[in-house]
């Protein structure tokens, strides 16, 4: 069916009226995503190399944004920190999914045990670790250089995910642990175990899907979350480490220049983050409307 | 009801007991030998024996950590620097009233303003107030607080010098000028939470709005200024509560903006702390934040409970 005939027959307005924040939400994301993707293809110049002739260009034909003291172009730094800032939120919530979903179906499975008691009492103890302050003071014991442990070598941002990852487990615990519980109870679960189905069957094969809408909605706020926690880190020097371009610590070069006219330099990494951000939650709020209605999930990072 | 704060209690009590371990003993284990940094690589082992010594470092962890432990609970003694010797204890009384006066203003700020915003937008909806409400809700929620005031400081305070760009300015220079250099930090600071605040004021009122006691109210004739009280006690019930957390999640947010606007609280206190490698004011700094941070979780347990009496039998 055309777009015109849609229109005429409502349908298209009335999903862009119910709908249309979300729509503009997953249309951001998926520029974003996109973005991360093509960052090599895409940007216009190399986003670390110093080029001092071209430092503090405003604005123009050649640098669409400018460029920062060390006359790299702002464009293709913000375009390059889209990956920095994608790699450290959507890692920490994958983190975060995976150990809470699993924790969450082990508690609920146990529901009314000992177990499940030990377990989200265990939960609400990690919860009331202030995140930001704990990865901030983490951070800066273990240091910003980068460690190395057999072949691997983990920069200062892959500490920071696992960090933010881990104090997201306890929030996305509760919520597996909230819709599961009701699961666990319902007829279908009964019937497998008559048919002698294993728990962990029952529990990853049945509960799990029956799950997941709560667990999407929280997942996709956790990521905007965490978008503006490394940026935040990597404001204060903590996070993402120069010259690698990440839009915190762009904002951070660009607080040196608060009493220069070089205004382009704190306005635009901000407005990249404040468009990722307005993206992941236009996009959370509507999947919640849709696939949470009885609003498990909750948002306030 | 007396029950249910008794749990609390012990249970935030257990949880701090908890937490502050696994502090102490991380700081402990990455940090590596306090004594190395303050007395350097040259230092001999005999050196680092006697400064263990003198500092009780030469003791289990679990040990120290009960001496820690006690001393706090005690007399409330966080020890002394490791670095200068000054006791953490005068650092803390120096810093933490400039970070409370922050969060205290932030906080009141988003209250006074995210009531009657959300008031305004529930009881006209689709109206343009509504709208602006929304639209600041999601912009609120969004930006980075960081940036809005970097924003603030380029702009208004820069560029126009309504404001200073920074610093922190006594009481003791005039009220006007200490005033004036809290404006843009506590509205940095407090704007996230006018956007969430405003939001469940709403989104509050709108649920109550549909339920029988406000249409009995509404049949029994009743004005629409007292309906709204009445619609506001029921409605106000969670946010009342996220309100009380909001609280301690400000104070982790208002690190950034201390260092931000160059305050001197208790947040760039740990900041200085972490780049001189100070790990007794490090521990100390972010125990009392957690602790900060669960008494205001503790507090909004307890509102929700006695708001909401259900709650408590329910537990």
């Amino acid at each position: 069916m055309s777009g015109i005939a849609l229109l005429r027959r409502g349908r298209l307005w009335r999903l862009l009226r119910d709908q249309g924040s979300s729509l503009i939400g997953g249309l951001i994301v998926a520029i974003v995503l996109l973005t991360a993707l093509l960052a090599p293809w895409i940007a216009p110049r190399d986003p670390v190399e110093i080029d001092i002739v071209n430092a503090l260009l405003p604005p123009d034909a050649e640098f669409p944004l400018g460029t920062d003291q060390g006359g790299r172009d702002v464009l293709s730094r913000i375009i390059w920190g889209t990956r920095v800032s994608l790699t450290v939120s959507l890692l920490a919530v994958v983190i975060g999914v995976t150990l809470g979903t699993l924790l969450g179906l082990f508690a609920a499975y146990h529901r009314g045990s000992w177990i499940e008691q030990v377990l989200m009492r265990l939960m609400d103890m990690i919860a009331s670790i202030p995140l930001l302050i704990w990865a901030i003071a983490l951070v800066g014991i273990i240091g910003v250089q980068p460690v190395t442990l057999g072949p691997l070598t983990f920069d200062n941002e892959h500490k920071l995910l696992v960090l933010i990852g881990l104090l997201y487990v306890p929030s996305l615990t509760r919520v597996t642990h909230a819709v599961a519980q009701a699961e666990m109870s319902a007829d279908y679960v009964r019937a497998r175990q008559v048919e002698g189905a294993s728990p962990i069957a029952i529990v990853l094969g049945d509960v799990l899907p029956n799950c997941l809408s709560p667990i999407m909605v929280q997942a996709t706020l956790l990521i905007a979350a965490g978008i503006v926690v490394e940026a935040s880190v990597s404001f204060i020097g903590l996070g993402v480490q120069p010259p690698r371009p990440s839009w915190g610590s762009m904002l951070a070069d660009a607080r040196n220049y608060v009493f220069s006219p070089e205004w382009w330099l704190p306005v635009f990494p901000g407005i990249a983050i404040s468009l990722t951000v307005i993206g992941f939650n236009l996009l959370g709020d509507g999947l919640r409307d849709v696939l949470d209605p009885r609003r498990v999930t909750r948002g306030l990072a | 009801m007396l029950r249910l704060l008794l749990d609390r209690l012990v249970f935030s009590v257990l949880t701090l007991l908890a937490v502050g371990l696994c502090l102490f003993v991380l700081t402990r284990s990455i940090a590596g030998t306090p004594a190395r940094i303050v007395l350097g690589n040259e230092a001999t082992a005999d050196q680092i024996a006697a400064f263990d010594a003198e500092h009780g470092l030469d003791q289990p962890v679990f040990t120290q950590y009960l001496r820690w432990v006690g001393s706090i609970a005690g007399h409330l003694d966080f020890g002394r620097s490791l670095l200068t010797g000054k006791p953490v204890t005068e650092t803390l009384a120096e810093s933490m009233p400039i970070t409370l006066q922050i969060v205290g203003f932030a906080f009141l700020f988003a209250v006074a303003v995210a009531l009657p915003l959300g008031i305004v937008s529930a009881c006209y909806p689709g109206s343009l107030a509504d709208h602006v409400t929304r639209i600041v809700s999601v912009l609120g929620v969004s930006m980075p607080g960081f940036w809005l005031g970097l924003m603030l400081i380029r702009f208004p305070a820069v560029e126009f010098g309504w404001f200073p760009p920074g610093g922190y300015v006594p009481v003791s220079e005039g009220w006007g000028p200490h005033l004036q250099s809290l404006v843009l930090p506590s509205f940095t600071l407090g704007i996230y939470y006018i956007a969430i605040l405003s939001r469940m004021t709403r989104s509050g009122l709108l649920e109550v709005r549909g339920l029988d006691y406000i249409r009995t109210a509404r049949a029994m004739g009743i004005g629409r200024g007292r309906m709204l009280v009445y619609a506001l006690k029921n409605a106000l019930v969670p946010v009342v509560s996220v309100a009380a957390m909001a609280f301690g999640y400000m104070f982790g947010w208002a690190l950034i903006v201390e260092y931000l606007f160059n305050l001197p609280g208790m947040s760039n206190g740990l900041l200085t702390a972490i780049t001189s490698r100070d790990y007794t004011l490090v521990q100390a700094i972010v125990l009392v934040f957690t602790m900060l941070f669960i008494l205001s979780n503790l507090v909004a347990d307890l509102i929700n409970a006695m708001l909401n009496p259900r709650l408590g039998v329910a537990r």
